[in-house]
Formats: structure tokens, sequence, C-alpha cells
């Protein structure tokens, strides 16, 4: 009689602790899909907004282009068709997440001090009150501003993996007037290809790396 | 006690000044702190003065002064004998000055050297900053951008002192970018950001406030830089309102800046135009980054006006535009009504049936079809009843006169009606007119009154059955209008444009299933004044002597502007005001206790609940009798002066006798009289007489100068010059006497005499005493003989002595008194006597025309003169 009173005891004793051990996995499981959730929208959120800045500065940059070759006289339609060396190459390369964001965000580097360039040679051939030079400010700025988006985005997801630094940049030698301009054109076109890059990859990374990011919480 | 950190402070102070010896050079006396103090109000201060280089003075000696007062010794702490500190609170806001000065009467030296033992600090007073709350920071579009300005306001919390100003620092930071910080005394700053507006990127944005009492932050807000983003508004908006879609017009625009900035959310709403209340389309209704949408629900025919606005960050301006639907047929009954005047002399009435468009006319009304049906005598045929169009710009409904027709008194009536625009046409209505006389019965306990800008009715509903609504009628002159009411209306306000100091007539009809019941009515203002004018006073009659009868002329109704209370009638004559006040429906008033011929001048106050006007003055003046007063004098004296005639007629008709005795004695006729011949009873003695002219004549009381007889019968005497008979002198004898004296003058005499008969037989000369030589042409005796007189016995008056009255008038009075005395025949033959004693007959005098006989018969006068002599001899004995 009495042992089979402590059997019922124990086995009492064995259901509250299963019940309480399923309540405390079932809050951690919680809790980690709400850290999850709270990073894989902070990442969302990254993403999102360098993909919105990069269409922006995609929009911004057919209007430079439009100011551009409405400011550099005859022929300005020619100017864009001329290939150009020395400039960087708008494509994003890399086949991890993180490669391409740090492809992305070198290519943004390297296109900066051609920005720089552009803008001397321009001030020095438009009218201190032409558009054209407010617009360059305007639009170097939110590419750096672009830039700026990127790498803490890429330090969030990777912080145990440095973003390289840039390269060498190869400014071109002296040019001639025409030179410069299409030198202009062809760097403000390049960059629009890299900004068009730019968004269909951070598109993709956007679905790839925030998706991933939220599996690899879940299992902790 | 003295703690062990103020010991620590004196060490500093000591070695401060041991370093700073110069300055202890000239003073003695050095506080702690030394420089100017921040304090905050409310906090209370402490120093420290301290005795440097001197035994001149001892700490018992120092006393504080905040600002011109002494420091209480209560607050004072000796530290030791070269050391004292103070606490005072800080209380007031004004900075202040703290000196420790120390005794001037110690000694010489201190009391020659004051400067030396005197320091103070200055102590400025404020409030810590407060917490900067409500940071609101926009950035605002410019052209196709955003503009790299960011501007941030904020509002200040807690207060602030002159002396202690807080300022703030506007901090914005871009995150993993670049921060901004500028600073401000007032409540708003802005930051420029390099070269472009930071979109996308992350803002940190919080506002310091500091001053020298502290400094603390505001909340920190950290957005989207977009959030603070505040575009354009939608531009380039249209609304396009189809033909098949009346209610669903499709509202365009165009977005303000590109969508790559981001998602634009809408908010649109309209209204009608010149409504105030705004119909906002559903949120959850309208998605983002559109440029079109479509409204539903909207009145055909009717101008809306339509808005939209966006929101990047902040919610954009509204913009907008104004439209008008298209027209749609009408969904509602024309507003039937009727005016009924009555015809005079005849049992009808005059109808005017009218009618407002319908409610949702939904569009314009072109014509109006009506149908008048007589209860026994159907007209089915429908008229058309063209509409002119026009439009209300009051944004009332225009009154279409359907119909005019005079309608027997006992002849009821139905008007059926439908409304037509270019869609289609309306449901209809109808408007049943009972025989006069045959009305339901109206509503009771109507009330009528002003409130807030607009006429409130309040009624008791009527008894009768099927009452279906009220209609509420306004009338001013020859304006109708009116509005219609669910039959659960007890409590309404009339929503047609009223005209302050205009008078109305409210009605409330009962209308029972389209036949209207008999009215209840009353006058109502919605706003009253003082009237324009006053009312035209005048005088309904003659003024009186004491009262006249003032009326006047009511002022014209849209004059008046307000019911008339009272009218105050004043008037002012001989000095005094008099003031009386009437009731409002008075026009007329007789003011009385007026004074008689008093110019009196009036005028009438009218007053209403909101002023009065005063009309012109009127003046009239009082009569000075009474109407007929004077008729009554006239008739009253006429009447005495009547009666008096009457009486005194009809006394002479009694007393005749007596009167006729008086007046005309009985003269025994001449013509029986008889000549008696007598003797005087003595002698006549006879006298030498240089003229004897006057012999034969003698005359008893005789007042004319029976010149003719004396002509005729002694016109031979009178032998004296003429001077001698014109004087006075000698007028006094009995020819003068006889001559002068006149029958009127003898008549007035005769009323003081004693005897009437007697003096009546003075004033005629009814008897004569002629010389006896002759009587009437019958010769004398020429020879002197004794005398004989003959005396006629007839009181018969002597005609001769009428025919010259003139002559004896004057000369004639006295002598006619003389006989008044006396028994005239004595009288004269007393004075002859004294004549004869004093000088003769010269002294007798004689009227010029018995000179004159004198002068043509002289010899005549001769005989006279004897008989003269004789007559007076004779006389005596009677």
């Amino acid at each position: 009689m009495n042992g089979h009173v402590k059997s019922m005891h124990f086995q009492r004793f064995m259901e509250t602790a299963t019940t309480l051990l399923s309540l405390l996995l079932v809050m951690a499981f919680d809790s980690s899909r709400t850290v999850a959730a709270s990073r894989n929208q902070q990442c969302g959120d990254s993403v999102q907004k360098s993909l919105k800045l990069s269409r922006l500065l995609q929009k911004e940059s057919v209007d430079l282009i439009k100011t551009y070759k409405a400011s550099q006289g005859e022929m300005s339609e020619l100017f864009c068709k001329v290939s150009v060396n020395n400039v960087p190459d708008p494509n994003i390369s890399g086949l991890e997440p993180s490669e391409k964001i740090a492809s992305i965000y070198t290519h943004l580097q390297e296109f900066f001090p051609h920005f720089e360039w552009v803008y001397e040679q321009q001030t020095d051939l438009q009218l201190p009150t032409s558009p054209l030079l407010s617009d360059l400010r305007r639009f170097t700025a939110g590419s750096r501003n672009l830039a700026y988006l990127i790498k803490p985005f890429y330090q969030s997801l990777f912080p145990n993996v440095p973003l390289p630094e840039r390269g060498p940049t190869t400014l071109p030698p002296p040019q001639n007037i025409f030179q410069q301009k299409v030198y202009g054109c062809v760097v403000l076109k390049t960059f629009k290809e890299l900004l068009s890059n730019v968004s269909r990859e951070l598109r993709s990374l956007k679905s790839q790396v925030c998706r991933r990011r939220t599996h690899t919480n879940t299992l902790f | 006690m003295v703690s062990a950190g103020e010991l620590l402070l004196l060490a500093g102070l000591v070695l401060a000044a041991a370093a700073t010896g110069g300055f202890y050079q000239t003073n003695h006396l050095v506080t702690a702190p030394q420089t100017t103090q921040f304090l905050e109000i409310g906090s209370n201060f402490k120093a420290t003065c301290m005795i440097v280089n001197t035994t001149e003075v001892t700490a018992d000696d120092l006393y504080w002064k905040l600002s011109e007062t002494t420091v209480s010794k209560e607050l004072y702490t000796k530290l030791n004998e070269s050391a004292i500190s103070v606490t005072v609170p800080v209380t007031s806001v004004q900075s202040e000055w703290l000196f420790c000065r120390a005794k001037k009467g110690k000694s010489p030296y201190v009391f020659l050297n004051t400067g030396k033992f005197m320091y103070g600090v200055l102590l400025k007073k404020g409030y810590p900053p407060g917490k900067p709350e409500n940071v609101f920071c926009v950035a605002v579009q410019e052209k196709t951008t955003i503009s790299s300005t960011f501007r941030c306001d904020w509002a200040t919390v807690g207060r602030q002192t002159s002396d202690v100003p807080t300022k703030y620092t506007l901090n914005v930071v871009v995150i993993h970018i670049r921060n901004y910080s500028v600073s401000t005394e007032g409540t708003h700053a802005q930051v420029e950001f390099v070269d472009t507006y930071p979109h996308f990127m992350t803002l940190e944005i919080w506002v310091e406030a500091h001053n020298m009492l502290g400094k603390i932050e505001s909340e920190r807000i950290t957005q989207d830089a977009n959030s603070f983003v505040k575009t354009n508004p939608p531009s380039d908006i249209k609304v396009i309102s189809e033909k098949y879609f009346p209610t669903s017009p499709l509202m365009n625009w165009t977005q303000p800046i590109n969508k790559s900035y981001g998602k634009l959310k809408y908010e649109i709403r309209f209204c009608t135009s010149g409504s105030p209340n705004w119909t906002y389309v559903p949120k959850g209704d309208i998605a983002t980054d559109i440029q079109s949408f479509r409204l539903q629900s909207l009145q055909p025919y009717t101008e809306y006006i339509t808005q939209v606005r966006c929101q990047l960050g902040h919610w954009s301006d509204w913009s907008g535009t104004t439209m008008k639907t298209a027209e749609d047929r009408p969904t509602s009954k024309p507003d039937l009504w009727r005016t009924i005047a009555e015809v005079d002399g005849k049992n009808e009435r005059r109808v005017q049936f009218i009618s407002k468009d319908p409610v949702f006319a939904n569009g314009r009304i072109i014509t109006f079809d009506i149908k008048i049906q007589e209860q026994k005598n159907d007209n089915l045929q429908w008229d058309t009843i063209l509409v002119n169009g026009s439009e209300s710009s009051d944004g009332q409904r225009v009154i279409t006169v359907l119909k005019d027709m005079l309608l027997a008194d006992l002849r009821p009536v139905r008007l059926c009606v439908t409304a037509n625009n270019s869609v289609g046409t309306s449901p209809m209505a109808s408007l049943f007119i009972s025989a006069k006389g045959r009305e339901d019965s109206p509503v009771k306990g109507l009330k009528v009154w002003s409130a807030e800008g607009k006429l409130w009715l309040q009624w008791t509903p009527p008894n009768g059955p099927d009452l279906s609504e009220y209609v509420v009628e306004w009338v001013s002159g020859e304006q109708t209008d009116w509005q219609r009411e669910n039959k659960n209306t007890r409590l309404t306000a009339i929503k047609g444009n009223l005209e302050g100091f205009v008078r109305y007539t409210v009605s409330v009809y009962s209308i029972y299933s389209g036949r209207i019941g008999k009215p209840a009515s009353k006058e109502a203002y919605l706003k009253e004044g003082a009237p324009l004018e006053g009312p035209v006073v005048r005088l309904n009659d003659k003024p009186g002597r004491n009262e006249a009868e003032l009326g006047w002329v009511e002022i014209p109704l849209h004059r008046q502007r307000g019911f008339i209370v009272n009218y105050t009638i004043n008037y002012t004559g001989g000095g005094e005001t008099h003031e009386v006040t009437v009731p409002g429906n008075t026009v007329s008033y007789t003011l009385k206790s007026l004074s008689s011929n008093t110019k009196y001048d009036t005028w009438i106050n009218a007053s209403t609940v909101r002023g009065s006007a005063q009309s012109s003055t009127h003046s009239f003046t009082t009569l000075k009798y009474a109407p007929g007063e004077v008729e009554s004098i006239v008739v009253g004296v006429s009447l005495g002066f009547m009666f008096v005639v009457l009486m005194t007629m009809l006394l002479c008709l009694y007393k005749k006798d007596v009167i006729k005795e008086n007046l005309w004695p009985r003269i025994p006729d001449p013509g029986e009289s008889t000549i008696g011949n007598w003797s005087p009873d003595y002698p006549l003695k006879a006298e030498t007489l240089k003229e004897n002219c006057l012999s034969g004549i003698s005359v008893l009381d005789v007042d004319v100068c029976d010149g003719k007889s004396v002509f005729e019968e002694d016109k031979a005497c009178l032998p004296l010059k003429k001077d001698k008979y014109l004087s006075e002198e000698h007028s006094s004898g009995i020819g003068g006497s006889s001559c002068m004296s006149s029958p009127r003058q003898s008549v007035s005499d005769s009323d003081e005499g004693s005897d009437m008969a007697d003096t009546t037989a003075s004033t005629v000369q009814y008897s004569s005493v002629v010389a006896s030589n002759g009587y009437k042409g019958q010769t004398p005796n020429p020879h002197p003989q004794q005398a004989v007189f003959s005396r006629s016995e007839s009181t018969q008056p002597l005609l001769d002595s009428e025919e010259n009255p003139d002559m004896v008038i004057q000369e004639s009075s006295r002598q006619s008194q003389r006989f008044k005395q006396e028994n005239p025949a004595e009288i004269h033959l007393l004075e002859m006597d004294q004549q004869q004693q004093e000088g003769g007959v010269e002294s007798l005098g004689f009227c010029p025309r018995d000179e004159e006989s004198e002068q043509t018969k002289p010899s005549e006068g001769q005989s006279a003169a004897s008989s003269y002599m004789s007559q007076r001899e004779g006389y005596r004995p009677q």
C-alpha cells in the first residue's frame, strides 16, 4: 500500500516536472523567435533602406545625366557613347552575400574619387550657378550615404569579416575639354549601371540574408 | 562647530592669499568664493570671510552686508578668530553684492582704510534650465528634391532670468555619418546637411538646454530622415464629373515628389461650397502612391470643394479645386405651398400656388407640371409651367409662382405638381386647400423668440388626426417663405435668411395628409433696434382752452425696426415740460390741464426695447376762451338787455298815464284862452327911461327869444345900442334872460326842481305877459296911461321860441337856473327893481335880434318901454 502511494507521488512529481520543462521550452522558443524576429526586422530595414536609397540614386542619376548632357553643349549625346578607360567596373562580384555586399561597398567607394574629379572638371567648365554642379554634389553625397548605409549593414551581418579596403584609384591623365566631357558622362553612366546592379543585388540579398539569419537564429 | 571641510577651505584661502600676495598687500579681507557666483533661486549660499595680514580686527569685528542690508548675525558662523562664514537664502531674482566688512570703530587704521577692510562677491541668480519639449523637426521640399536645411522647433520649460540665460543646442546626428550641432538662445534652430538631405538615413535628434546652473537634454528622437520631410501638396488637381456617374466624380493629381523618395500617403476631403463641414474619405480606402481617386456618394449638380494632401514624413498642406457634379433626375418632391388673400366684397379667395425646387433637384429645374384637381370635377390635364431658371445667389431655393386663381370660399381644390430637369421628373407633390372655415385645428401655444441669431418657434401639436407634418411660414411685406418640419417637431428655428429689424409674421400650419390646417401666427423680429424715425404728430382737432387732442401716424413698418412698446409724449409750454407715456398701440392722446392762450411744443418718442426715436416738434397755441364761451356771454348779455327792455316796456305800459302826465303835461289850448284885465293894486310910478323898448314884453321863464313876436309886436322898441346888448353885464336883465334861455336847457334843469309841474312850465313858453297896449297885432294905446297887464292863462308853449333855439342856448342857462329856485315872475321883478335902483334900465340885456328889431322899428320901442314899466308895477301883486 505504501509503495503504491510512493509510486503515485513520484508519478505526480514527474508529471509536474515534465509540464514545467515543457513550459520552459516553449518560453525559450518563443523568446528566441522574438529575438530572431527583431534581428530579422533590423536586417530587413537596413537592406530596405539601402535598396530605397539605391533606387533614389538611380532615379537621380538619370536626372543628373540629363542635366549633364544639357549642360555640355552640342554633341552631348555623342559624349556618352564613347568608352573611356580607368572608369570603375559597374559589375558586382562575389558569390556569397558577404562578398556581394563587400563588392557593392567597394565599388561605391571606387567611384567617389571619379565624382570628385568630374566635379572639379565641370567646375572649370560650368558657371558657378550651374545646376549641374549642385546636382553633382548632391548626387555624390547621396552615393556616399549609400556606402555609409551598406557598411553598418555588412558589419551587422558579418561582424567578423572585415570589409576589404578600397584599392588604389586610377584617375585619368590630363584631358582636354572634350575628353573631360566624355569622361564625366561615362562616369555617371557607369555609376548609374552600378546602382542598377546594386538595387538588384540588394533585392536578392534581402530575401537571402535576412531569411537565412532568421533560420540561423531559430536553430541556435 | 567648524567642519573639516571649512578648515580645508580656510587653508586654501590662506594659500591663495600667499600666492597672490600683491592683492593682500592692499586688502585685509578676502571671501571664498571670490568671483561672481550663479545661484539657483530658492537655494542657500554660503560664503566665508577671512582676515589676512592684519591684527587690527578679529572675526568678531566682521559683518556681512547683502546689498544694503546687514545680514543678521544669526546666520553667521565663526570659524576662528580670523574667519567667519555666512549662509544666506537666495530669494530675489535681482543680482546682489554680498560684502564682508569690518567695523570701523575698532582702530584708527581700520577707520582710515575702510577699503582694505571690505570684500564683495556678486551673486547672480536664476533657475536651472528646463527640459525642452515637443521637439519638432522638418525638412521641406525645394523644387523636386528635399532641402538640406533641417529646422527644429521646441518648447521651453521652466523659468529664466536675465542673469542666468538658457541656451539651447540642437544636435542632429546622421547615424554612422556625421554630427551636426547648432546653438541658439531661441526655441528653434536649423542645421544644414552637407550637400544633400540624408534620405533613408537614420537621424538622432535632441535639444540640450544649458545655463550656468546646469544643463538638460530633451528626449532623443531617432527616426528615418524621411519622416521629417514635408513635401509640397499634390498639384494639378482635377475632378472629372462624368455624366453617367453624377455622384462619383474622378479626382486626379500629380505627386509632388518622385516616388523614389518614398511612398506617399494621401488624405482626401470634400464639402459643398460654402459649407464648413468637411467629409473625409476613410484612410483605409486610399492606397499609397496613387494619383487618382474616385469620390463617392456626392450629390448631383452640386458644387463641391475637393482637397488632397500627401505625407512622406509630415503631412503636406492641402491643395484642392472646386467642381460641380453632373445632373441627375430630381429625387425629391417639389416644395409646394400657397398664399391666400381675401377678395373684398366677394366670397372668393385669391390663391397663389408657389413652389420651391425639390431639395434634391439634382439639376436645374426647367419646368413644373401642375394639375389642378377639384373634388367633383377633376381636371386631369397637366399644365407645364416654365421656370425662368434663375438661381438664388444666397443659397436659398428660388420660389416659383405656379398658378394664380380665384377660388370660391366654399370650394376646395387640390394641386399636384412635378418638377423636371434635363434628366428626368421628380416625384409628385400635392397640396389640398380646404373650403374656407373648414380647416383643421391649428397648433396650440405658439411661441416665437429670437436667440443665437435665429428665430425659434415652439408649439404644442393640435389634436387632429392624420397629422403628417408642419409648415412654418414667415411673411414680411410681400415676401413669403416657408420650411417644412416633421410631425414630431415641437421646437425649431427658421432656416431662411431672415433680416434684422424686419417684422415677420410667423405662422405654423399643421398639415393633415396634404390638407392645410388653420395657422397659428405670431409677429416677431430677429433683431430689434431703435426706430429710424419718430411718428408724425398732429392735432386731431383745434386746440381747446385747456386741452388738446394729439394724434400721430404710426411709423412705417419698415422703419419701426422693432415693436413699439410705448410712446412718450413730451409737451412744453409756459416754461414747463411734461411727459406722458402711453402704450404702444395708442395713436391719440388728449393733453389736459393746459394753460389757456399758451403756445405748446410737443413731440413724441416712439420706443422699442432697443431705443427710441423722436418725432419732429409740433406746436400749437391754446385758445383764450373755450369754444362757446364768447357766445354764452353774448347771449347772456343780450338776454339781460332784452329783459331790461321788456321790463321797461311793461313798466311803460302799466305806468303810461303817469309817464304821459309827466312827460307830456296837459297844456291848455291857447285857442281856448281868454284875456283878462286887471289893474295893479298899487300905482305905477312913471319912470324916465332912456330906452323903453321893453315895454309891453313880459316873459315868464322864456327860454326862446321870441324875436319874431318882438319884431312883430315890439319892433319899434329896443332902441339900445348894439354893444350894450352884447355885454355880459347887461345880459342879466329880463330881456337877456328871455332871449338866451332855451327849452332843452330848461328841461334838463327841471330835474333839480322841486316841482315837476313848475319845472315843466318853466321849460316852455306857455304863458306870456304882454303889454296892455296890444296882443298879436292889436294896436296898443299910444298914450301914456296907467299900465294894464294882460296875462295868458294858456299852458301852450309859445311856438316862436322853437324857431331859433341855437341862438339862445348858451346865454340862457344862468337865467334859467334862477327860475328854478324862485318864482320866476317875482325874481324878474326883484331884479328889475334892483337894477333900477342901481342905475336905471341901461343894464337891461337884449338879444341882438331884439336889437335889430329896435333899429328897424325905433318908434315901437318907445311904446314898449312904457309898457315895461307898467308890467313891473302890475306884476308884483301876483
